[in-house]
């Protein structure tokens, strides 16, 4: 996938489904809004956070391609915070308070960059330096194969010369330009700074040295350090992990899943934390989650299932406030371009834009969602703001629910349109007005829905798909499998994997959602042969479009390519599930949640006491 | 008698193999990609390559079984792909925790089953034996989720009387008792379904005791009703409920998946379910394996202790 993986905002995704809807809750609770809490600020306090299924098992900041963890980059993102922090808020933008540069500034075409660190320290006293920069890039560069974020061409390996001419500043060359928003949001933004004053050691025993500045030397400490990473009885002990530079230190760690961070005192940026202890307690399930809530015991925040949250009402009044956070991402239905059969309807427009105008979002928002999701009216969530999300998608999107359109396009296109049956091909041919290449006539217009199991709200709106399809005489199946079973049993299809008999077995897949960073590029899920782009779609213009938001300058290029992929449906848009929460009426600050960095600062939450 | 224990031991020994061996062809017959699963969707197909290495999926099968093998004879049956950790040490979490749960509600569920059977025999055909052994019926055709959430609902979410689950940081067994509170209703939910088992064997048994020339004798001789019970029926009538004892080891072992999710505690049944879900393979052959000993280990302890307890048996092996 040509797309950054980022861990943190991975595990908020883990936990959740996606998208935004201002909408009031039950008891009439506003959603989303900044934290509304009256009250003196306290200093002190504990807050324990509930975290179903979660289990970190690696502490080293940098994960290894084996490990696809995405709780380890909650555990890890309070102790040592990336270079380009994700997440103003709830704003798709660098939080310029925990940034660890002052200045970053593109030069040359956009090939140079130059970034001034700020003058900040790490916890034992030391200065963060450039040096910490150049660590980091050496056991990159040595190892990047081996990084679970490493996403093929971009950082290290798109990197001709890093130099430091002084102890704050570090310069790139890029081998190329790149569209500097897309490189600050999406490739620095996964780059942490790590203590090579205090890392840069072989054993645990050996002294620390130069030795990332060989290749030989930058694995030996790559996998020392990924063998410390791994020792979950000594993640609150093991002196490497108590240098940090983020507002956190580690004090405890179970391998339950258990752990609790405690105020970095030496935390050089402006938001010191005022809480004295933030424990997560991890849940084997929703469910019990849920009672732990419900009997009033000491969780201070936790996510409320979708299928739960009914019970909100209930829960303010055991003292709670309610908070929804959108999942950075986009849903759909996946169509598999290179099936049998099925790819040949998949491949022609007119077909995948009846299945669109067929899709009756807002229905499935409020009853499949209960209101929480984002309207899936392109590839661009609504949580991305004005400067994402274009007027045609803020418009509702190219294609709003509309049956009548639907029919008449298929139609228009030499179908025998059957509502509330098949549909069958009857002009087969590849002119204006027949069906298409490669649809032979009395073809049925019939697909297969493969979607993953286990998500109530997935089957209530794969259900309320298929009811809406067949009104144009769409006929949908479906079929539902473990999620796991579902990812490791359909692969990639394009045209370098076709025909692969993995290709063959699926038609329409529904899963959850592709996830985005900071800037919502279709780079690696739209162009062709990306890693992401699952189903085999491929466009040269669509191509075109993407490298000019990936690789030019100009911010228009962006809307281009979002109005050009809304309309071409790569994928059929879905409404994004979000995320609920309720957390503990007098702790302030808590939101706006911040759905680019695992969701939670709470370097930024207090406690209030009511104003006598 | 050694002959006997010789024999059952080698048998034992030779299904545990047999346990082995199937269960790694089934679990490599499941289709997909093991490291895709793992890896999830974003897997490019270096990272397979890495994952496939890493672990020796890309090696032939019977070298796959022959390094599960060694892990096994090392005590560490593998590494889990997802936890990262040696399967023996997530094993190693689970189990005493699980064995203490499902120990003390088979502990609890004895208790009040083993007399209530009694109760019945003794009483068979009344009224009572009926309405004892409709309701205790009516429990256990219940479903054990439903249980533990009615009593969640009413003793923890409307009276706040007790802890609905355990805290998320318990590790150790210890750590069970720091909170006993949290014990309380799901060693209540597990005691409440072997409770109809145990009472229905232990009155059919005692019934069928109840007939024998034994206790005639005895009654002709004139010793007390209570005696004969306690001195006589019931060191006979136990007997069965000794097997269903051993039995019951696997499941202990196994733990109780829904037990557990429910009351937050990630024992060995949530273990094994989680580890099919994510293709964790070494997890499945290491949970398996520990089923199948116990299973086995189980079956031995109930047949000697039948032994011990029975001379009949004893002397005709």
């Amino acid at each position: 996938m040509r797309r950054t993986h980022r861990l943190a905002a991975a595990a908020a995704a883990l936990a959740l489904t996606t998208l935004v809807a201002a909408c009031a809750v039950g008891g009439g609770g506003t959603i989303g809004g900044g934290s509304a809490v009256k009250g003196q600020k306290m200093k002190g306090g504990t807050v324990t956070i509930a975290e179903v299924g979660a289990s970190p098992n690696d502490i080293f900041p940098m994960l290894p391609a084996t490990n696809s963890n995405g709780y380890n980059g909650v555990l890890t993102l309070g102790l040592w915070p990336p270079l380009v922090y994700s997440g103003d808020g709830a704003k798709s933008a660098p939080n310029p308070q925990e940034n660890l540069y002052s200045s970053l500034k593109y030069s040359d075409g956009d090939k140079v960059i130059t970034i001034d660190l700020k003058p900040w320290k790490w916890s034992d006293g030391e200065p963060i330096t450039s040096r910490d920069f150049t660590f980091v890039y050496n056991l990159l560069k040595a190892n990047y194969n081996d990084w679970f974020d490493y996403v093929a061409g971009l950082f290290p390996v798109d990197v001709a010369k890093v130099s430091t001419p002084n102890a704050h500043t570090v310069v790139l060359d890029l081998t190329r330009s790149y569209n500097p928003t897309f490189y600050t949001d999406n490739v620095l933004a996964t780059i942490p700074l790590l203590p090579q004053h205090a890392w840069d050691k072989t054993s645990a025993s050996g002294k620390v040295g130069n030795y990332d500045e060989t290749k030989a030397g930058a694995k030996a400490v790559w996998n020392f350090l990924q063998g410390q990473g791994t020792k979950m009885g000594t993640f609150a002990t093991n002196p490497l992990w108590q240098v940090v530079d983020g507002p956190w230190k580690l004090a405890a760690f179970q391998s339950s899943g258990y752990y609790a961070w405690v105020p970095n005192k030496s935390y050089s940026g402006p938001d010191k934390p005022v809480l004295n202890k933030v424990i997560w307690t991890p849940f084997t399930t929703d469910t019990s989650e849920m009672d732990t809530l419900r009997s009033g015991t000491s969780l201070d925040l936790a996510q409320v299932p979708l299928n739960d949250v009914r019970q909100i009402p209930a829960l303010k009044s055991e003292g709670y406030s309610v908070a929804q956070v959108p999942a950075p991402g986009v849903a759909e239905i996946l169509p598999n371009f290179y099936a049998p059969v099925a790819g040949m309807l998949l491949r022609q427009l007119y077909i995948r834009q009846a299945m669109e105008y067929l899709i009756n979002r807002k229905q499935i928002v409020q009853k499949a969602f209960a209101g929480y999701a984002d309207p899936g009216n392109g590839p661009v969530p609504t949580i991305y703001g004005q400067q994402w999300d274009s007027p045609l998608e803020k418009a509702g999107g190219p294609y709003q629910y509309s049956p009548a359109k639907a029919i008449a396009l298929l139609k228009a296109h030499g179908w025998k349109v059957v509502p509330g049956g098949t549909d069958t091909c009857t002009k087969p041919g590849t002119a204006a007005d027949e069906c298409g290449a490669g649809i032979t006539a009395g073809e049925p217009l019939t697909f297969q829905l493969l979607f993953a199991s286990g998500t109530e709200s997935f089957d209530e709106q794969n259900a309320a798909v298929q009811s809406s399809e067949s009104l144009g005489g769409i006929k949908i199946t479906l079929k539902s499998e473990p999620f796991n079973t579902l990812v490791s049993t359909t692969g990639t299809c394009n045209a370098q994997s076709h025909p692969a008999s993995i290709c063959n077995d699926w038609q329409i897949q529904q899963y959850g959602y592709n996830e985005y960073l900071m800037d919502p590029s279709g780079a690696g899920q739209f162009n062709t042969d990306a890693n992401g782009n699952y189903g085999g779609y491929s466009s040269p213009e669509m191509d075109k479009l993407i490298n000019a938001t990936e690789y030019g300058s100009s911010n228009a290029a962006f809307f281009a390519y979002e109005d050009y992929a809304a309309k071409q449906l790569p994928l059929l848009w879905l409404p994004n599930e979000s995320t609920v929460f309720v957390y503990k009426s007098n702790l302030a600050g808590v939101t706006p949640l911040n759905p680019f960095s695992g969701l939670y600062n709470p370097e930024v939450w207090y406690y209030t006491k009511p104003a006598s | 008698m050694t002959w006997f224990l010789v024999r059952r031991i080698g048998q034992s020994v030779a299904v545990i193999i047999g346990v082995m061996i199937l269960t790694f062809i089934l679990v490599h017959l499941e289709p997909g990609s093991t490291a895709r699963a793992v890896l999830g969707l974003k897997a490019t197909p270096a990272k397979v390559a890495i994952f496939d290495n890493t672990y020796g999926l890309n090696r032939p099968l019977p070298v796959q079984f022959w390094l599960y093998c060694v892990h096994v004879l090392h005590g560490n049956f593998g590494i889990s792909y997802v936890a990262g950790q040696p399967v023996s040490t997530l094993i190693a979490q689970r189990l005493p925790r699980d064995a203490v749960l499902l120990g003390l509600s088979t502990l609890l569920a004895l208790i009040i089953g083993i007399p209530m059977g009694l109760y019945q025999a003794i009483h068979h055909g009344t009224v009572r034996d009926d309405v004892i052994a409709g309701t205790w019926f009516t429990l256990y055709s219940a479903p054990d989720f439903m249980e533990a959430l009615l009593l969640i609902a009413v003793f923890s979410v409307h009276f706040h009387l007790l802890q609905p689950n355990f805290p998320g940081g318990i590790t150790s067994v210890g750590g069970l008792f720091s909170d006993p509170n949290a014990l309380i209703l799901p060693v209540i939910v597990l005691a409440i379904n072997s409770v109809a088992g145990y009472s229905q064997y232990m009155r059919s048994s005692a019934i069928e005791e109840l007939a024998q020339e034994y206790i005639r004798t005895a009654r002709a001789k004139g010793l007390g009703e209570r005696l004969i019970i306690i001195r006589h029926l019931l060191r006979n009538a136990l007997l069965p409920i000794i097997t269903i004892l051993g039995l019951s080891l696997p499941d202990i072992v196994a733990g109780a998946v829904i037990a557990e999710a429910i009351f937050n505690f990630p024992g060995m049944g949530l273990l094994f379910w989680q580890s099919a879900l994510a293709h964790d393979f070494p997890v499945m052959l290491g949970a398996t394996l520990i089923i199948g000993v116990a299973t086995v280990v189980g079956n031995l302890a109930a047949d000697i202790a039948y032994g011990v307890l029975d001379p009949r048996i004893r002397h005709a092996v």
